[in-house]
């Protein structure tokens, strides 16, 4: 019995191996009604980004439609997700690949 | 004229508005409650509650996300009405003008409800481009689009007051 075990823990390990815990992005989309200077507040409030990297991320949703915001885990995301939601932007999360 | 929005102490913010703009504030967070309180999904509460699930393959996290937030940023929203309202209600007159002073909770609260007063008004006139707040005059929709020009410039105010 007791050889068989470490081959059973290995092929455990295995499995874990084999679903990586891919990092989730959390992307502001563009929209007409939010003013651009609310957008570089809600992103200094919530992520305590400084007004240029703010700016930069809302220059980028202005210009190019969009800008990953955050990323991390999905329960993060999710969170960060909620937030921008509950702050009136258009915030969606997706795996990042 | 006097800035309508400013920063007077730490934590606190003091607006100073005419008579007519609060008589047409006042009217707006009981459209915006009902607009929120709107049981069956439409066009607004689709802006105001949005997926965070894009992808068809997260249909089931997306339907479990809705199950579990809509309810809070719900009452995130109504939290918000209640302490606009209760504000409005505070102010007086003072120097020809009507002023009252915010905590910054209360300001917070004014600037949610400014912005999604706003986003129910664009969804409802379908505004898709940027708006840059001209109306033409014989626009059907010019009262409304006058009025989400107002309230663009408010927040505008109070973001700089938020901000300074």
């Amino acid at each position: 019995m007791s050889t068989t075990a470490p081959t059973r823990e290995r092929i455990e390990q295995d499995d874990e191996v084999a679903e990586p815990d891919v990092p989730w992005v959390v992307i502001v989309w563009n929209d007409p009604i939010n003013l651009m200077s609310y957008v570089v507040f809600v992103l200094q409030k919530l992520f305590g980004y400084s007004r240029d990297k703010a700016t930069k991320l809302m220059l980028d949703v202005h210009q190019k439609g969009k800008a990953v915001v955050s990323s991390g885990p999905r329960e993060k995301a999710e969170f960060d997700v909620f937030r921008l939601h509950g702050h009136g932007l258009w915030a969606t999360m997706q795996k990042d690949r | 004229m006097p800035a309508v929005f400013k920063r007077v102490g730490k934590d606190r913010y003091r607006a100073r508005l005419s008579h007519e703009e609060v008589e047409v504030l006042r009217g707006l967070p009981d459209q915006l409650r009902s607009v929120l309180e709107e049981a069956e999904p439409d066009p607004v509460t689709e802006r105001l509650f949005p997926p965070a699930y894009r992808s068809p393959e997260d249909s089931e996290r997306q339907a479990e996300y809705r199950r579990l937030m809509q309810e809070e940023l719900l009452a995130e929203k109504l939290a918000n009405v209640s302490l606009v309202v209760s504000t409005l209600d505070r102010g007086q007159q003072r120097q020809r003008r009507w002023t009252v002073e915010l905590t910054e909770e209360e300001a917070l609260a004014w600037l949610g409800v400014l912005n999604d007063l706003r986003l129910a008004l664009g969804v409802r006139l379908d505004i898709t481009e940027d708006f840059d707040g001209l109306v033409a005059p014989d626009d059907p929709d010019a009262a409304a689009k006058h009025l989400l020009s107002y309230l663009g410039w408010l927040e505008e105010h109070l973001v700089q007051a938020l901000s300074a």
